[in-house]
């Protein structure tokens, strides 16, 4: 029971931090939470949908595409309700991007179904569960705990070795000084946006095999992800993909031993705790003082 | 090379800068001195493109710069070394320096950039992976110059580069500032401190409410006691 909760936990944590790397990239670029983050992750996970179940492309090739379309709607968030908006205060930023949420969740509704509608996405590997001793591993789990690990090498590899990562480097640093070298910041958070979509957009391909589709679950993967990121102190890459993980597996053994209803509140719980005991996070130098 | 003519700038309801004109000769050093609040620094974030002016011009080599995007001046060739620094805190002293070259796309030149820097700045060539933020407040002054330098600049504008050093490290600024001089780069300089205009720059002006007060041989500001009395304070 412990193992097979711990693993489950691992492998959803995985997902929620790549959520969290999404909110954290665009936190620290613009200083803004966006709080339409996790209907980018339900619209790739139903692009994903389209592209794999209803014309079926390759898992991967629709992998890709989800990505590539996860980026470009990441961009047009920036471009509708972050750019129109940036000298503004912060209040109406973050309702702009509640109000961006709200748009994306009517979209889906219209061209998927409605509220109540759940979608299945077939699993990539045999459904079957492997008996490791005492230990139930469904293969699916694997490929998403291997993949979430792939994509955060990636993200990692963009921001230490490429010309644009190392840019948004130094916007997040220091904005003015960014400015005076040339660099194009208002570019900057426009790639802020649009690589935290994608990458919760790899996070939805990866997750849809293993749950449900539904145009609302957008709202609640914003809410582990937020959660995973504040933990982690809200600018910290090293630290969503902690914060996410001790969401997972907190989120799993809540369920398990406690009360499965607790799994759908653990995340609210740990942003509270958090915000109470260590309003920095596990990894941040500065409070959690913008949102 | 720069000729500033009539700028006008505004804050607001605020008018900050009053009919500014002033030229930087090829190859020269000109001091920009005034008080605390004068508009020295305003003037400098005009020129790179911060802060829009209401009118005015700004001739960079014959091209016009006022109401361009800070970006564009940096590829025509002015940039502005900031006051109070501003290195990249997080990230190395060769990192801090690929992004003074964000503008540029060599790479064969980015790396002849960081060795040319490392050489003209030997201390941080011995920290040259060291996080920018550890260093002490002469080698980041050192290192936000080398910054400004890999964008291949034709006229360099420094705010109070000397503010906040020691003696000893003000004295390596003006041999550095010099060095660069001789190397034919253009410059004005924005200081507090006379004492370092009067070593370094060829001509000075000063400003006082957002206007030009005084202008004349940087020599000469040290021997008019009207102008450290009543521009300077001293
Ligand atoms: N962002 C701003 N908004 C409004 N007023 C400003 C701003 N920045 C500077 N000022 C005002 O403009 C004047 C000139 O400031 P500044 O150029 O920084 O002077 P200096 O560099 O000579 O000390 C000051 O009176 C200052 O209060
Ligand atoms: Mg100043």
């Amino acid at each position: 029971m412990l193992g097979y909760l711990v693993l489950s936990g691992i492998t959803t944590g995985a997902l929620y931090a790549l959520v969290a790397l999404g909110v954290v990239i665009v936190f620290k670029a613009t200083g803004t939470v966006n709080f339409a983050h996790g209907d980018l992750f339900m619209i790739g996970g139903f692009l994903a949908f389209t592209f794999h179940v209803l014309m079926g492309l390759p898992y991967l090739v629709a992998l890709a595409l989800a990505v590539a379309a996860g980026f470009g709607i990441g961009i047009l968030t920036d471009r509708i309700a972050f750019r129109p908006l940036m000298r503004a205060n912060l209040v109406s930023l973050v309702l702009a991007t509640v109000g961006f949420s709200f748009i994306l969740k009517g979209i889906a509704r219209s061209v998927w179904g409605g509220k109540a509608d759940l979608f299945a996405f077939p699993p990539l590997i045999s459904p079957d569960p492997i008996f490791l001793g005492p230990l139930i591993i469904i293969p699916q789990q694997l490929v998403a705990i291997g993949g979430a690990a792939l994509v955060m090498g990636a993200f990692a590899a963009f921001f230490r070795l490429t010309r644009i990562g190392k840019m948004m480097q130094a916007t997040a640093d220091n904005p003015k000084a960014a400015t005076l070298v040339g660099i194009r910041t208002d570019r900057v958070y426009m790639y802020a946006f649009g690589v935290g979509a994608a990458v919760a957009a790899s996070a939805a391909v990866l997750m849809a095999p293993l749950t449900l589709l539904y145009p609302d679950i957008g709202f609640v993967l914003f809410i582990k992800g937020f959660a995973a990121a504040v933990l982690g102190g809200l600018s910290s890459l090293p630290g969503a993909v902690v914060g996410g993980l001790v969401v997972g597996v907190v989120e799993a053994l809540a369920g398990g031993y406690i009360n499965s209803s607790f799994l759908e509140v653990s995340a609210f719980v740990v942003i509270m705790v958090v915000l109470v005991l260590r309003p920095t996070g596990l990894f941040g130098a500065t409070a959690v003082r913008r949102v | 090379m720069l000729a500033v003519a009539h700028l006008n700038v505004w804050y607001g309801v605020t008018e900050i800068l009053r009919d500014v004109s002033f030229d930087v000769p090829d190859g020269r050093i000109v001091a920009l001195l005034g008080g605390n609040g004068s508009g020295k620094t305003t003037i400098l974030n005009t020129l790179t493109g911060l802060v829009k002016p209401r009118a005015g011009s700004v001739l960079l080599a014959g091209e016009e710069c006022a109401g361009l995007r800070a970006d564009q001046i940096v590829r025509k060739g002015m940039v502005q070394v900031p006051q109070g620094r501003e290195v990249f805190q997080s990230m190395s002293v060769v990192e801090n320096l690929e992004m003074g070259a964000a503008t540029r796309r060599d790479r064969a030149e980015l790396r002849a950039g960081i060795e040319d820097m490392m050489g003209l700045f030997p201390t941080l060539a011995r920290k040259s992976r060291q996080r920018a933020g550890s260093l002490s407040g002469g080698e980041q002054q050192m290192l936000a110059i080398a910054r400004a330098l890999m964008a291949r600049p034709r006229c360099l504008l420094m705010d109070e580069p000397s503010a906040g050093l020691s003696p000893v490290v003000v004295d390596t600024m003006i041999d550095a500032i010099l060095a660069l001089h001789r190397r034919g780069l253009t410059i004005l300089l924005v200081e507090q401190n006379v004492g370092v205009a009067a070593a370094a720059a060829d001509s000075a002006h000063v400003l006082q409410n957002g206007e030009i007060a005084f202008s004349g041989p940087a020599a000469s500001l040290l021997d008019n006691p009207e102008v450290l009395r009543s521009y300077l304070g001293r």
